[in-house]
């Protein structure tokens, strides 16, 4: 026993140094919560970085399942890309302490908070849950935006470079040639969109405010009583005779959300129902952040015109 | 002394201005007359200077006519009181962000109430609970929750319980968690100590409220002896390879229900303190469909006397000498990725078996040591089926641990209405079923629980 006890010193050694100094491989390891995260990430990085989104994008940006295989990676990682505003709040902190990276916890260059720079929408007076599992620093799906989408960009440009100063150039091109063909995109959407000036619609949760301010809709409200509260049966009936008042023609849900009530909400209303994807992937050929914003537009247009 | 007072004299005079004997106070004035003249023409020099610039910049700005000219002055003036308005709004900003107020260091805190309605056919003479037959209403806990980073490279949080004790009902505060936890050390590792719940099994460091169904299982409750609280440290390792895999081991004074080892005057041994352990894994076998296998181990290889007597039915009587403690469990969830707020299957089993060595008082007076093994487990299927709503049914089984004939199962199916996080109410039918050996009656119970929370709220590692 005593010959072999510097062989299981050894091994016991190795396996702890394997943690100690993890061996970077050539590309950034980049974790995104979202998929949209991760795609502008591989957009600006390009074959320099490897990236994985703990969303698949099926997933509500508040639900994401809080899987300890998602641990391993994490531990791993040089950067964790976020949307920030407390969206990631009921999975994130508790990943962020299981998987013992200090990299990537708050307050270090690896954590890469995208709402830098963002100035938020309906920040609450109170956090009271009265109001119901309300965001304390205000509404965080800038990302729906995509002018304020570039801002996330920005803020992840900024985290590469200042992890791989000796790649700026490379990501100064991506980040350029990408936001130039978002620019163009944004041009045609605001073209596609204009005739849905002004007119008012509902969603399932509270996922569309930069997306009507940017787009000049006119947000309704939502079928949940309150942020993360399922509707009462008199909270639906009241939506009804206002949506009725008011001749809201639109209801939006979010594919993670059940489609009953809002369904039986367009039926009373006469409004239509579409289903909208909140991030890449939500919805079939939604792959990238582009495609599902086209999807998102093509949606809501075809469905007022056919309406009319 | 002569030298000092030599030497102090020496300096006095070394300090008087020679000049005071050179000149006469005429001379001094009128020195000083033409140090005044000469800066009096200096000061009428730099006053044709700015003059004449003032003259170059009237010149130099663009005409302003009729009562454009006249309401200018006005105008600049408006704004200079603006700026100066907004500067000083800045200045109280700026200045109310470097203030120290003391609540600003305060922890996050919250607070969680539980209530426990009753109805049991049977006596608690005739079941062996602590609660009354008949009709119950218990205030189970009221429990404050503390947590704020220490510093950076820990957190600390405390949980203060202040459930009604059962006898008495008079609400006894108790110290349930108060640890320091490390944030940042390297290698993968992670230190808790003070007071925790030690990582042993699936359920047993879960606190009361947060469990899927009313009561803490009857395997746990014999064996761990309830939530696994512990005075001692706790280390977490995560293995360093892609897939996950999780190791805890730590050390402690007690642990669960068992008395801690610290009778004033002896000497504590190493073996007289608890010992126990934790490895887990978990496997993606699908996207929707998870498996999460664990086992854990639990040695007081010295707990002699500790716990007091346990008078048996034939009169015998044990006293614990060493505790044993192995379990293992998984937790076989289906979890559909779009829609996981409204639907979730999970079916979650510990199988425990306890292998307690005794001292043994036979009546006759022998003393005789004895090692009794016996089994325990619990299995649970939960649907949800609606973010609100849960059904579930809940298998218990336990065997004694001094006696492995006296066994007990349970049957308990129930549903709970969670309103929103913060609140939530759970309706649970038990049947419990014990043999002849235990001395105990089968019994028929109803439990309402209402739980909720206030304050700040976190998601937990464990609440996965």
């Amino acid at each position: 026993m005593k010959r072999k006890l510097p062989y299981i010193l050894s091994i016991i050694a190795l396996i702890a140094l394997s943690g100690a100094s993890p061996v970077h491989a050539a590309k950034i390891s980049v974790v995104t919560t979202l998929t949209d995260l991760a795609d502008f990430t591989r957009a600006v990085g390009g074959d320099l970085v490897e990236v994985h989104s703990l969303a698949t994008g099926v997933e509500d940006t508040h639900g994401v399942p809080m899987k300890p295989s998602f641990v391993p990676i994490m531990n791993k990682a040089d950067l964790l890309v976020l949307v920030g505003l407390d969206c990631e709040h009921a999975f994130l902190p508790a990943l962020m302490e299981a998987c013992k990276n200090p990299r990537i916890q708050k307050g270090t260059p690896g954590y890469v908070d995208c709402s830098k720079g963002i100035v938020p929408l309906d920040v609450p007076k109170s956090t009271e849950h009265s109001e119901g599992d309300v965001h304390p620093y205000g509404n965080p799906h800038y990302m729906l935006d995509p002018v304020l989408a570039k801002t996330a960009i920005g803020n992840i440009y900024n985290a590469l470079v200042a992890f791989a100063p000796q790649h700026q150039g490379e990501f100064a091109r991506n980040r350029d040639a990408y936001v130039a063909e978002l620019d163009a995109k944004i041009v045609e959407w605001e073209k596609e969109m204009k005739p849905l000036k002004g007119v008012k619609f509902v969603s399932y949760h509270e996922h569309w405010p930069y997306f009507a301010a940017r787009f000049g809709m006119d947000y309704f409200g939502t079928i949940e009583l309150k942020p993360g509260i399922d509707p009462t049966a008199r909270h639906i009936e009241e939506l009804i005779a206002s949506m009725k008042a008011e001749h809201v023609p639109l209801v939006v849900r979010e594919p993670q959300f059940p489609e009953k009530v809002p369904r039986r909400i367009a039926e009373a209303t006469g409004a239509v129902l579409v289903t909208l994807p909140i991030m890449p992937g939500g919805v079939p050929h939604t792959e990238t952040y582009i495609k599902m914003m086209d999807y998102i537009v093509h949606t809501m247009v075809s469905a007022l015109q056919g309406r009319k | 002394m002569k030298t000092v007072i030599a030497l102090i004299t020496l300096f006095l005079f070394a300090s008087i201005p020679t000049g005071l004997f050179a000149q006469t106070v005429e001379e001094r004035l009128n020195a000083l007359e033409k140090v005044l003249k000469e800066q009096e023409k200096t000061i009428k020099e730099q006053q044709k200077v700015i003059e004449d610039l003032l003259a170059e910049v009237k010149e130099l700005q663009p005409p302003v006519q009729g009562a454009a000219a006249a309401k200018e002055p006005a105008v600049t003036q408006q704004v200079q009181e603006q700026v100066q308005e907004l500067k000083e709004k800045v200045d109280q900003v700026a200045e109310a962000q470097t203030r120290t107020v003391p609540s600003v260091f305060n922890p996050a805190v919250g607070l969680v109430g539980e209530t426990v309605f009753s109805y049991r056919s049977k006596g608690s003479d005739e079941t062996g609970s602590d609660r009354p037959g008949g009709f119950d209403a218990f205030q189970r806990s009221v429990e404050l929750n503390l947590s704020a980073s220490v510093d950076p490279f820990a957190k600390g949080y405390a949980v203060i319980n202040a459930s009604a004790d059962p006898k008495t009902g008079e609400a006894n505060a108790t110290v349930e968690e108060a640890a320091i936890q490390t944030t940042s050390l390297p290698w993968n590792l992670e230190v808790k100590a003070g007071r925790f719940f030690g990582e042993f099994g699936r359920l047993s460091y879960i606190h009361d409220h947060e469990l899927p169904f009313v009561n803490r299982p009857l395997a746990l409750e014999e064996y761990v002896g309830g939530e696994s609280r512990t005075d001692g440290v706790q280390v977490n390792y995560l293995v360093p390879i892609p897939h996950y895999v999780s190791l805890t081991v730590g050390a402690g004074n007690q642990f669960g229900g068992d008395v801690p080892p610290n009778d004033v005057g002896t000497f504590r041994q190493g073996s007289n303190v608890n010992y126990w352990g934790r490895l887990s894994s978990f496997f993606d076998i699908t996207p929707d469909i998870s498996f999460e296998p664990g086992i854990s181990g639990l040695w007081n290889p010295a707990t002699t006397d500790l716990g007091g007597g346990l008078p048996q039915p034939d009169g015998s009587t044990f006293f614990e000498r060493e505790r044993r403690l192995a379990g293992a469990d998984f937790m076989l969830s289906y979890k559909p990725l779009r829609n996981n707020q409204f639907q979730t299957v999970t079916w979650g089993t510990e199988v425990l078996y306890s292998d307690n060595r005794y001292n043994v008082d036979e009546p006759a007076g022998a003393i005789l040591n004895r090692a009794v093994g016996s089994t325990g487990l619990y299995s649970y299927l939960a649907y949800k089926f609606d973010r609100q709503w849960t059904v579930g049914f809940l298998y218990d089984f336990v065997e004694s641990p001094e006696n492995n004939r006296a066994k007990t199962s349970a049957y308990s199916p129930y549903i709970t209405w969670a309103l929103s996080h913060w609140d939530q109410l759970r309706l649970q039918y038990t049947y419990t079923n014990p043999n002849v050996a235990t001395g105990f009656k089968p019994d028929n119970a109803v439990y309402l629980q209402w739980a909720w929370i206030i304050g700040a709220h976190s998601h937990g590692w464990q609440e996965r």
